[in-house]
């Protein structure tokens, strides 16, 4: 067997595999762009499932050139996701509309809502359903019935407030961060009621990442929308900066 | 022979119930102006983790004398020594380029705000102080300064404050937080934890001095403490009216008698021989820092208005700037410009052969000032507390007390002290003869008065504090 026979598919599986990565990343940023008009969560989940498909026709392609029949690798990977699907549908379509209800979130936790003739106040809203305190009951409200039903949020002035949430590194300097996105917010102040100054929380914080929520109260509601949008693609821009600048650092500490 | 130190039995000082049952707790402790303040960097790199002891006060370091440091330093050393709190951690803003420092059984940690900050900061505290205390002269200003440019960076202090001591409670596993002071009110809502979190408003709080565009940012932050702590029961009112749905506590502040001492006469003489204070002199004694705040004009203007009834009357005003005003602090010049200004209010009316500015003055030096002098004066247009009133009153001198200080509440007129309207310079003149015409009066409040100074005691607020702690962290 002429080595060349070996070699020259190993290289070209291995281009297609560098070929995968810069698609992938390209597509990445293509839908990081895109998606700045929409909320950072909801950007992340198909950026993420986006990925995990390129990477999939990639792989094949390059198993397919090492000589390898990938019908049995498709096969397989179709049959274990209709599997998945089949069995966790409820659950997926109640993590899906958590993500979709992020675009324009009608409340959050601490306000009071009205669904399903439930009435309560919100105390947790988790990847599959959000948990409402109802007269000491505990009612759990699937996440696919906000994409269904009609719900009142009643608390005072809801309508004025929007919860912007963000998720960063920790490598990142979040004073800096905070200070910037603060900077920022001022930038669109005249659309805020200025009773109510933007508000940094940080809501919870891993190994890798801490997530905050942004909390503003606006003026006018007819410019909700308009406002989410340049408050998700402000929030992006600085997000972008604080990574150019922690990656600088980085350099200059090495 | 030196001075002695204040009988300490006399106050009651014993054990605290409540700490024999709350152990070996871990505290954090935060304020914005530190304990020490270093004169120069550290000639080791910031990380070496340095003892106190290593060096030379004076030279290398100074104590800060602001009320809050004051109170803090002695309430954690006592606690330390009964074992209530076994760890204590105690971080606040310093820029000399010291990271950690050990002192008397605390670990110190600073936070280090560069110059291009510090400016804004400054301005965003300096207006929240101003509400505190009435005396906001832009309103419109004002209103708008949690909107403002400055603000990202009053934000950027507190939350670098903040991810430093989330840093160390991932270290320590602290069992309860106490921040102090006005500055660091967002403090509790940035950190991310649910252990609880203690808060001392150590400033005036009176509902109407506070914009009515700062009510919500800042019930957003005093609601994320469990138990807020004030000076006053007027305070305490004011904070519920004002929106505050946790625990609030009135704990009057206190001292350390332990920090003072009665000079003998020669240290006494000395001083005065300094200062140019004769024996026959009558001295009427202004201990402030140097503020308008302090209300040092109003002294100036009710001492001339009878220096000519009372010749050998002398007006002796001791205090310089804060950490505020301070080089090593923000570098805001609100003292030097206000001394200025009172000398130059000295200079048009004539008295400046009969006032006395000391500036800043060492304790065993203060303590002498304080045995010398007749009575003494505190004539602030606003004031938190008035602790030096309880050190008036631990010299058993007698205090003439704006009637707008936290400690007000604790005077009975005319049995402890006598108070007076800050704005109205005949009443203040009319107490001041009342002292000097009749000399037993004067000595009969100095010595009612230090009954008082009891309640300010650093055993009843040991006492105070534990059980509050007892009763949060036992929850």
């Amino acid at each position: 067997m002429n080595i060349l026979q070996v070699l020259v598919p190993i290289a070209y599986a291995g281009i297609i595999l560098i070929a995968t990565w810069i698609v992938a990343r390209f597509i990445s940023v293509i839908i990081r762009r895109l998606m700045g008009r929409s909320t950072q969560m909801l950007g992340a989940q198909i950026q993420r499932l986006v990925w995990v498909l390129v990477w999939l026709i990639g792989l094949i392609l390059a198993i397919e050139e090492l000589g390898v029949n990938p019908a049995i690798l498709l096969l397989m990977v179709g049959l274990l996701g209709v599997a998945v699907i089949v069995a966790i549908r409820g659950p997926l379509e109640n993590f899906g509309a958590r993500y979709f209800t992020f675009g324009y979130i009608p409340f959050k936790v601490g306000d009071s809502i009205t669904v399903l003739g439930h009435s309560g106040k919100v105390i947790e809203i988790n990847s599959i359903s959000t948990i409402i305190l109802a007269d000491d009951h505990i009612v759990s409200v699937p996440n696919s019935a906000f994409m269904k039903e009609t719900v009142v949020n009643t608390t005072h002035q809801a309508w004025k407030a929007i919860s912007v949430p963000i998720v960063v590194n920790n490598e990142i300097d979040i004073p800096a961060l905070e200070g910037e996105i603060l900077r920022s917010m001022n930038k669109l102040r005249s659309n805020f009621d200025d009773r109510f100054p933007p508000i940094l929380t940080l809501v919870s914080r891993d190994k890798q990442s801490t997530r905050f929520v942004l909390n503003l109260m606006i003026r006018n509601p007819e410019r909700r929308d308009a406002i989410i949008n340049e408050v998700n693609n402000r929030i992006d821009d600085v997000i972008d900066v604080a990574k150019k600048s922690q990656k600088q650092k980085g350099r200059q500490h090495k | 022979m030196d001075g002695e130190k204040f009988n300490i039995k006399s106050f009651g000082l014993q054990s605290s119930k409540y700490s024999k049952e709350v152990q070996g707790l871990k505290i954090l402790v935060n304020t914005q102006t530190p304990l020490i303040w270093f004169t120069h960097p550290p000639k080791e790199p910031k990380t070496v983790v340095t003892d106190l002891s290593q060096l030379r006060e004076g030279e290398d370091y100074n104590y800060s004398t602001g009320g809050v440091t004051r109170m803090v330093q002695p309430l954690l050393k006592r606690m330390l020594s009964e074992g209530t709190i076994s760890e204590a951690h105690w971080v606040s803003l310093n820029s000399a380029g010291y990271n950690t420092i050990k002192a008397e059984g605390i670990t110190h940690h600073f936070v280090s705000l560069d110059k291009s900050r510090m400016e804004s900061y400054g301005k965003v505290k300096e207006a929240m102080w101003n509400a505190a205390h009435g005396t906001t002269k832009d309103t419109t200003a004002a209103q708008k300064i949690f909107l403002s440019d400055d603000f990202p960076d009053y934000a950027y202090y507190n939350r670098l404050t903040a991810e430093l001591i989330n840093g160390l409670d991932k270290d320590i596993d602290f069992d309860i937080f106490y921040i102090h002071d006005f500055q660091q009110l967002p403090i509790g809502h940035m950190l991310n934890t649910l252990k609880p979190k203690m808060y001392r408003w150590h400033t005036p709080f009176e509902e109407s001095t506070i914009p009515e565009k700062w009510k919500m940012l800042m019930n957003t932050y005093f609601n994320a403490y469990d138990l807020i702590v004030v000076s006053s029961g007027k305070y305490l009112e004011s904070l519920k009216s004002f929106g505050y749905n946790g625990k609030v506590k009135k704990l009057y502040p206190y001292v350390d008698p332990e920090d003072y001492t009665r000079p003998n006469n020669g240290e006494v003489s000395t001083l005065c021989d300094r200062l140019g204070i004769k024996d026959e002199d009558d001295v009427m004694l202004v201990v402030a820092r140097m503020d308008p705040m302090k209300g040092q004009d109003r002294a100036i203007d009710a001492f001339a208005y009878i220096a000519g009834k009372y010749k050998k009357l002398r007006l002796v005003l001791v205090g310089n700037g804060s950490f505020s005003s301070s080089k090593q602090g923000l570098g805001l010049s609100k003292g030097a410009v206000w001394r200025s200004e009172l000398e130059e209010q000295v200079n048009k009316l004539g008295i400046s052969d009969r006032v006395i500015f000391t500036g800043h003055l060492p304790q065993n030096e203060l303590d002498a000032l304080y045995e010398r002098c007749n009575f003494t004066l505190l004539p602030s247009i606003k004031e938190g507390f008035g602790l030096v009133v309880v050190e008036s009153w631990l010299h058993h001198k007698a205090c003439i007390v704006t009637n707008r200080a936290g400690i007000a509440e604790l005077i009975t007129a005319g049995k402890d002290g006598l108070l007076i309207n800050p704005d109205d310079m005949q009443d203040i003149a009319a107490k001041i003869s009342i002292l000097l015409e009749d000399r037993s009066i004067s000595r009969k409040i100095g010595q009612a008065g230090f009954e008082v100074s009891k309640l300010c005691s650093i055993s009843a607020g040991l006492h105070e504090e534990t059980k509050a702690i007892k009763e949060l962290v036992a929850e």
